[in-house]
């Protein structure tokens, strides 16, 4: 199966995207933005579709878009009669109509605009690949000298703050980063499997680990074996790749949960007063 | 100044200085605005009027309540205490074995050595608040502010906390700022009280002049009596109207 060129770059293409999305959603996840990623890879979208229709390039309207909707939404206000998930709530179903009716008034809206909105990673270019690859590079470079800051203004945003961290522009420079990682994998992978990978790979690791830096590299590691499944999957069933990939990272929650619940319940050491 | 939220006033005409090594209590009944108050101190709200000045040389560090913290890291009590420390550095510094050293210390001076490696996440509201404390101190500041630090604590830690926190007065001339519902906290430890109303009025000065019998009834809607045990102040809520304390 991966004697086939197309599958090899698809596997390498969606590996170096697992990677970058298993480090980068780790921290969506424990900012409890998990609908961030949503609207990130929703608003990738809306630029590509804007793009499109423009005649300019998709990829980059669609990191402009992705980066342009990270720091908006980082610079919102928390409000206090709703939620910060129901503004996301809001800013998905906006960026998610505006593709459709985009896309509803274009005459130009054929294969090629669907897989730059929707991805395909089977029809993924060797230079795409190479940029992925680049990505997750870039990913773990960022992660390795920024980790500490981008945990610091997680754990108390306020007590950092008074520290003297910029903990606001710590918190948009890590949307940035979240958002254009996000941006950059839509377009190989799809809006579905970049969210999973964004949301279920880091869920399943915080479910089951007890360090931070396992944390990490089992998200990243999750992901890297979901994708591979799910071409082989897509392979041998004839399946899309997208979901087959999405099946494994939904299972591996529930797997997580149980487990993960029997296994701090004998972890949890007794806590004196 | 005045201090509030989205331009909506909670208190208005708020004029007190804090000097260095003073122990601030900021107590007041629930909801008057005291956390506010704290917040807009600190920089993290904005006042609604007027201006907050601080000396810039004045390092300060923050011990919030601990319900305000992220439990969902699987960060360990140690990480807590490093993230503090590491927060004066530059975001290039790498941590290093005398960065650990003085997070152990400082979870040590707090009495939660044992802690390091647990996880944050797993230890008791008072075991959390002890981890905190050693946070603010790893980042060795001159100001020390803390919101409710004994809540979650027994007893015998609360008095330990307060111990604690005059020696560090004492012994390093630090600053400390703390506010709390319970005026029983603060009545023996803090050097000055700035007492908060309802209707968004402050008293400050030492605490002879603002914690008195009939301001206090008044403010809380209930007979209180003060009174000295053993040399301590004491207070208490008087049922029949006129027991003694």
């Amino acid at each position: 199966m991966f004697e086939v060129p197309f599958m090899r770059l698809a596997l390498g293409a969606s590996a170096a995207a697992s990677v970058a999305l298993g480090v980068v959603g780790v921290y969506l996840i424990i900012r409890r933005v998990v609908f961030l990623g949503l609207v990130l890879a929703n608003a990738a979208t809306v630029g590509a579709a804007v793009g499109q229709i423009f005649g300019w390039p998709p990829e980059i309207v669609g990191i402009v878009t992705t980066v342009a909707a990270g720091l908006a939404l980082g610079a919102i206000p928390a409000p206090r009669r709703i939620s910060a998930e129901s503004i996301m709530g809001w800013a998905y179903a906006t960026a998610a109509a505006t593709t459709v009716l985009i896309l509803a008034g274009a005459a130009r809206a054929d294969a090629d605009t669907l897989h730059f909105l929707y991805g395909n990673v089977l029809a993924v270019r060797p230079s795409h690949a190479a940029g992925l690859a680049l990505l997750a590079l870039a990913v773990l470079a960022v992660h390795g000298l920024f980790a500490q800051r981008f945990l610091l203004v997680t754990f108390d945003a306020e007590g950092a703050h008074v520290g003297g961290v910029n903990a606001r522009g710590w918190s948009l420079l890590l949307n940035l980063w979240i958002g254009v990682t996000t941006a950059a994998a839509v377009h190989e992978l799809g809006v579905l499997l970049t969210f999973s990978l964004l949301t279920l790979a880091p869920t399943t690791s915080l479910l089951v680990t007890r360090s931070l830096r396992s944390t990490f590299f089992v998200s990243a590691a999750i992901g890297v074996m979901a994708v591979f499944l799910g071409l082989v999957g897509s392979w041998y069933l004839d399946l899309p790749p997208g979901p087959s990939s999405v099946v494994p990272l939904s299972v591996a929650v529930v797997v997580a949960g149980v487990l993960g619940n029997r296994f701090s319940r004998r972890a949890k050491p007794a806590s004196p007063k | 100044m005045g201090l509030g939220y989205h331009h909506r006033a909670l208190a208005e005409d708020l004029t007190f200085q804090v000097r260095r090594r003073e122990i601030l209590g900021i107590v007041g009944p629930n909801g008057c605005g005291k956390t506010t108050l704290l917040r807009t101190l600190l920089g993290i709200l904005k006042p609604v009027r007027g201006t907050v000045e601080r000396d810039p040389s004045l390092a300060a560090s923050y011990v919030p309540q601990h319900e305000n913290i992220d439990t969902i890291l699987p960060i360990t009590a140690l990480e807590v205490v490093l993230l503090g420390h590491m927060a004066r550095e530059s975001a290039f510094r790498r941590l290093g074995a005398a960065d650990r050293r003085v997070a152990l210390e400082a979870l040590r001076r707090v009495g939660a050595d044992t802690l390091g490696p647990q996880l944050f996440r797993d230890l008791s509201g008072g075991q959390q608040r002890r981890v905190l404390l050693a946070r603010a101190l790893a980042a060795e500041p001159d100001l020390l502010v803390l919101d409710e630090p004994t809540a979650g604590m027994d007893v015998a830690g609360e008095a330990a906390i307060i111990d604690f926190l005059r020696d560090l007065n004492q012994a390093q001339g630090m600053t400390i700022l703390i506010v709390t519902h319970l005026l029983s906290l603060v009545l023996n430890f803090a050097t000055s009280i700035l007492l908060m109303t309802a209707s968004g009025t402050i008293v400050h000065g030492p605490i002879e002049d603002v914690l008195r019998e009939d301001r206090l009834s008044e403010l809380y809607g209930v007979p209180i009596r003060l009174g000295r045990v053993g040399g301590q102040r004491m207070l208490a809520v008087d049922r029949q109207g006129a027991g003694d304390v």
